[in-house]
Parts: structure tokens; C-alpha cells; sequence
């Protein structure tokens, strides 16, 4: 293969992976950054998607559209639900928070183990068939995730910026008490939040499904480089979420082509924990008071 | 005159029931160790022994998380100082013939030395990214041990790692490691317990409580804090290696982030407040699941069960429901 050629499969491998972490990490981020809570279940979520789009696509062979909207609905109530049970008690209690989503993502994991099995499970292709511009052939399959990413994240986009429920977000995000006193409901955003934030990681786990395998375990590593973006754009900052997912997607394709993935992932690590130590609240991200 | 006589009655008195209860916590604690010591001669069940074993372990690597939390930092990397001490006596015992028993300290050194060095960089970070950047440090450690095959052999581990001796002696039966487990955990809970009480113990407090205050009081947050979570790391380095002496065996999948997630829910479980929560917690959690042997997958759910409902319903955990004992009966007593 010519040089071109691999550069440019990099490049659409990277940007399928970096949409990936992209839509997990802005779930992610916007959930911190609402409610200050570290959701170390999010990876769960992802799993839950996958495995919706193995029963609804490669089982029931619905429309893909319509398995997207199933996973992205149903899981995202699921997260509401849990919100309002497990994570609003410890709305004062950071930390302890964050134990309970621990305790969320074992629960769910093992859940998933005991009612699906460990297996992993390889799911067919959305669309077959390349794309070809030039010398450069693309598959299609690949495309549709980027496609489908960026739409989805536009609608996320026109939701936060244009409805009410998207600004009394932000509006939460900057000053819980303010908002509470320009009559927002506060407790009634935390789990609609969560449930937004949920639900795109399960249609990161719909769109991926066919990629990857679905199995129990598929969650931790994309929750893994949630954390890693997050960290680079800065926690909270849904532009940063947005920034470092599409531009880590990039690097790890690069530096997994040149250098191996292990070391890529290594590397990956030390770079973040280098970044939390010079600059904690991140690249694009606001230094808090 | 007056007045300074009543308190000095009232000193009496107070002291009278301090003394009191002091000689009723010796009591207490004798009779534990007795039982302690003599419970293995009663039963002959391995299967036993070995439960108890394990749990001895736990506490020591609960006890020692909860030193740092005392700072007001949770680690989720401390299952990674536990493997880095296992693979360190173990290899020394293997490739270099080091006696276990010296294995076991200089793995205890060496995390201490690493957690310290470590600390002073990464303790600057409080919450949640102290949470997030020891994750990720123990996500990086289970790579490298997968991966530097020509010392770790990946994802096989080492096998045939002798058991310690002690004077020639070899503790190469459950019964025996468990006198060493509980010597070494009697020692662990003296040591922590002692530090508690000490000018340290009030710093950490302090420093948990109001960071702000404590440095404005002169306190120097950052120094302790950075010996709490080394001593914390240190000792797990030490009771991971002693747990490769004891299975034997070690591999990536011996000390994951799944142990750090136990840990603390030991933890949290028994209570945090309180170095015997972290005994509680290690006691009540370590046999849970071998009722229910052969369905991994539902011990970890009623684990996560557990760790949820303590956390709602309870969080002060097992250690608090003693306290409200204490707190009736004494209520009870003044009401005679």
C-alpha cells in the first residue's frame, strides 16, 4: 500500500473512533458539568447500546434509524430513573457520588453477564460497498458512522442552544442557585441531563456496535477515553468534549499505525496525566475558582 | 474555689468512666485476639482458614485506603500499588533468590518510596481528579504488566513463587500464613491506630475536614498528605506481595481496578470514619460471595447491591450501627 492511501485510512479510522469518544465524552462532560458528578457508569451505558442495536438490528431486523431511536429512548429513561434513585441523594457529597456509580456500573455490568453471557457477539454491517473518490477507496459502513455522529450531535447541539430545556442547562451548568431562582427546576434538569448524557453514549454504542464486537465488556474502554478527552478539553466543557474526542480518535490512529497500539495507549495515558498535572482543568476548559 | 472544685469532682468522675471503658475496650480487644488466635485450632475446614486468610488481606489493603482517605482523597489506583509490590517480591524470590519475608519489606519500601515521590506530583489534584488521575496511573500499570513480557510474561504471570519462610521455616500451610496474616494485621492496625491518635492523625482530620482552615492554621497540607498516601501505599505494596507469597500466583488479573472498586467498597461498607470500619468491611464482604461460589457474576451484583444500599441507608456504615448501639445503652444506663 502507498503512502497516500494509508494516510488517508488513518485519517477515516481516526475520525470513526474520534466521533466515538467524541459523542462519549460530551455525555460525559455534560453530565459533570451540570451536576459535578464523575459518572464512572458511563461505559455501562455504551455496553446497553450495543446490545440494544444486536436485538433490535441483528435479531429483530428492524430499520436502522428506528433501532437508533429505540436504544437512544429507552436507555436514555433508564438513565433518568437512575438519576432520580441513586444519584440525587448525593447531590452535596461528590465523592460519595461517585462511589455510588461504582456500584451502578458493577451492577450493570454483571447484569448484562448474567443475562446475555460473556460472549462477544459480531453483529453484520449497516451498508456494504465502498465509496470511491480518485484513488482513495472508502468503505461505506465506516462513513455512516461519521455521517450519523455528526447529525446526531448537531441535533444535540440545536437542542442545547435553541429550546428551553437546553438553556435552563447551561443556565445550571453555570450557577445551580442562580437558575434555581430564575425558576428553573432544578431537580427536574439533573435527570433529563443524565438521560441526554446516557442516552448519547448508547447511540455511541448503537453506531459502533458493528464495528466492534458486542459483548458485557465493551464498555470500559470508550468510558476509558471519555475520560482521557474530557481531561484534554477540560471537565465540563462540552467544546472541549467535542475538540479532544475528534482529535484523540486522530492521534491514536497515527501513532497506532506508527508505533503499535500499546504503546500508542501507554503514551495516551502519561500524555493525560501530564496534562491534569500542568493544566487540570484542560485545554479548552475554565480555570475554576 | 468553688467552681474550680466541682470541675475538679467532675474531672474525677469523667475520668472514672473513661478508665472504665478503657479497661472495657482491653478486655474487648484481648478477647478478640484470643479467639483470633485460638479459632484455626478449632476447625480443621482449609476452606475456612483460607476465607480467613483472604479477609486478614483485605483489611490490610482497606485499613491502608482508608489512611489516605483520611486525608480526604480516595485513590482508585490502590489495587495497582498492591500488584506492583506482588510482582517485586515475587520476581526477587524468583530471579534473585531474596528471602520472601525481605521481599515482602522491600516491596513495602519501594511502594512507600514511589507512592511518595508519585504524591508530592499528582496530591496537588483534590476530588475527583485526584480520583481520575490515580485510575488512569492503575489502568497504566495493568498495561505495562500485560505487556513487558520479559519480566511480568504478560497475561500467563508467575507461577511457583515460594511461600515465606521464617528461619528456614517455611509458612507453606494455610494455618500457618494465617498467624502470619493475623500478626501482620495486628501490626497494621496498631501502627494506623497509634498514627491516628498522634499529631498526625488531628492533621489529616483537619486537612479532610477544611483544607482552606488547616493551611491557614499552618498546617502543611500538602506534606501530610503526601505521608498518609505514601504509608497507605506502602502497606498495600507490602500485603499485595504478601498475597503472591500466600496464592503463589500472580497475574495482571490478581490486583485490577475490579479490587480497587472492592476496596473501597469494603470501605465505604464497613465505614469510613473509623479504622475499625475498614476491619468491619473486610470481615462482612471477603466470605459474602463464596455463598454464592460458581456465579461470579451475582456476587459482584449483590456487591454493588450492597455498596448502593449502605451508601443511601447507612453512610456511616457497619461501624455506625455498633455506635448506635453504644449510643442506646449508654442512654439507657443515665436513664437508671
Amino acid at each position: 500500500m502507498d503512502y497516500p492511501t494509508l494516510l488517508v485510512q488513518a485519517a477515516v479510522n481516526g475520525l470513526v473512533i474520534g466521533t466515538m469518544y467524541m459523542m462519549m465524552a460530551v455525555g460525559f462532560t455534560l453530565v459533570f458539568g451540570i451536576m459535578r458528578v464523575v459518572n464512572f457508569a458511563h461505559g455501562e451505558f455504551y455496553m446497553l447500546g450495543a446490545f440494544a442495536a444486536f436485538f433490535t438490528y441483528a435479531q429483530w431486523e428492524l430499520p436502522f434509524v428506528v433501532c437508533l431511536l429505540i436504544a437512544a429512548v429507552t436507555i436514555g429513561v433508564l438513565g433518568a430513573l437512575l438519576e432520580r434513585a441513586i444519584i440525587q441523594p448525593f447531590r452535596s457529597d461528590e465523592l460519595s457520588g461517585m462511589i455510588a456509580t461504582l456500584g451502578l456500573s458493577v451492577i450493570i455490568q454483571n447484569a448484562a453477564i448474567v443475562m446475555w453471557g460473556p460472549t462477544p457477539r459480531s453483529m453484520p454491517n449497516v451498508i456494504d460497498g465502498v465509496l470511491t473518490i480518485g484513488p482513495f477507496t472508502f468503505p461505506l459502513s465506516r462513513l455512516l458512522v461519521i455521517v450519523a455522529a455528526a447529525l446526531i450531535f448537531a441535533a444535540f447541539w440545536v437542542f442545547m442552544q435553541r429550546t428551553r430545556t437546553g438553556r435552563a442547562m447551561r443556565a445550571v451548568a453555570q450557577d445551580a442557585e442562580t437558575a434555581l431562582i430564575q425558576g428553573i427546576r432544578v431537580n427536574t434538569i439533573y435527570p433529563i441531563a443524565f438521560g441526554i448524557s446516557v442516552a448519547l453514549a448508547a447511540l455511541a454504542g448503537v453506531l459502533m456496535a458493528p464495528i466492534f464486537s458486542v459483548s458485557p465488556f465493551v464498555g470500559l474502554t470508550p468510558m476509558l477515553k471519555a475520560f482521557v478527552v474530557v481531561i484534554l478539553g477540560g471537565l465540563g466543557s462540552v467544546p472541549g468534549a467535542v475538540v479532544g474526542g475528534l482529535l484523540l480518535g486522530l492521534i491514536e490512529s497515527f501513532t497506532a499505525t506508527a508505533l503499535g497500539s500499546l504503546v500508542a495507549d501507554i503514551l495516551q495515558l502519561l500524555l493525560v496525566i501530564l496534562i491534569l498535572l500542568v493544566r487540570p482543568w484542560g485545554l479548552l476548559g475554565q480555570k475554576e475558582a | 474555689m468553688e467552681a474550680s472544685s466541682a470541675s475538679v469532682v467532675a474531672k474525677a468522675s469523667e475520668s472514672r468512666g473513661a478508665s472504665g471503658r478503657k479497661l472495657l475496650t482491653r478486655v474487648a480487644i484481648l478477647a478478640t485476639l484470643a479467639a483470633a488466635l485460638a479459632a484455626p485450632q478449632l476447625t480443621t475446614n482449609q476452606f475456612y482458614l483460607h476465607i480467613a486468610n483472604l479477609a486478614l488481606l483485605n483489611a490490610i489493603f482497606t485499613m491502608s485506603l482508608g489512611l489516605i482517605a483520611a486525608v480526604g482523597q480516595l485513590s482508585l489506583g490502590h489495587a495497582a500499588f498492591a500488584a506492583a509490590g506482588a510482582y517485586i517480591s515475587a520476581l526477587g524470590a524468583l530471579q534473585l533468590k531474596i528471602p520472601p519475608i525481605f521481599g515482602i519489606a522491600i516491596a513495602g519500601l519501594a511502594m512507600g518510596v514511589v507512592a511518595a515521590v508519585l504524591g508530592t506530583i499528582l496530591l496537588r489534584l483534590r476530588g475527583v481528579y485526584f480520583v481520575l488521575v490515580t485510575f488512569l496511573a492503575g489502568q497504566v500499570c495493568t498495561l505495562i504488566a500485560l505487556n513487558w513480557e520479559s519480566v511480568t510474561r504478560g497475561a500467563n504471570g508467575l507461577v511457583g513463587i515460594p511461600p515465606i519462610s521464617i528461619f528456614g521455616y517455611a509458612l507453606s500451610s494455610r494455618l500457618q500464613f494465617y498467624y502470619f496474616a493475623l500478626a501482620a494485621f495486628v501490626a497494621v492496625f496498631a501502627f494506623i491506630w497509634a498514627l491516628m491518635r498522634s499529631q498526625y492523625g488531628r492533621a489529616f482530620r483537619s486537612i479532610a475536614e477544611n483544607m482552606q482552615l488547616a493551611e491557614s492554621s499552618g498546617i502543611d497540607t500538602s506534606r501530610y498528605q503526601v505521608v498518609a498516601f505514601a504509608l497507605g501505599s506502602g502497606i498495600a505494596g507490602a500485603g499485595g506481595a504478601a498475597m503472591a507469597h500466600y496464592i503463589r500466583y500472580i497475574s495482571p488479573d490478581t490486583f485490577t481496578f475490579h479490587e480497587s472498586i472492592a476496596y473501597i467498597t469494603m470501605l465505604v461498607v464497613g465505614g469510613r470514619q473509623a479504622l475499625l470500619g475498614a476491619v468491619l468491611g473486610a470481615a462482612f464482604l471477603t466470605p459474602l460471595p463464596e455463598a454464592l461460589r460458581g456465579f461470579v457474576s451475582v456476587q459482584h451484583i449483590i456487591y454493588g447491591a450492597i455498596l448502593l444500599g449502605v451508601l443511601l441507608f447507612l453512610p456511616g456504615g457497619l461501624y455506625s450501627i455498633g455506635k448506635l448501639f453504644t449510643a442506646l445503652m449508654t442512654r439507657s444506663e443515665k436513664r437508671k
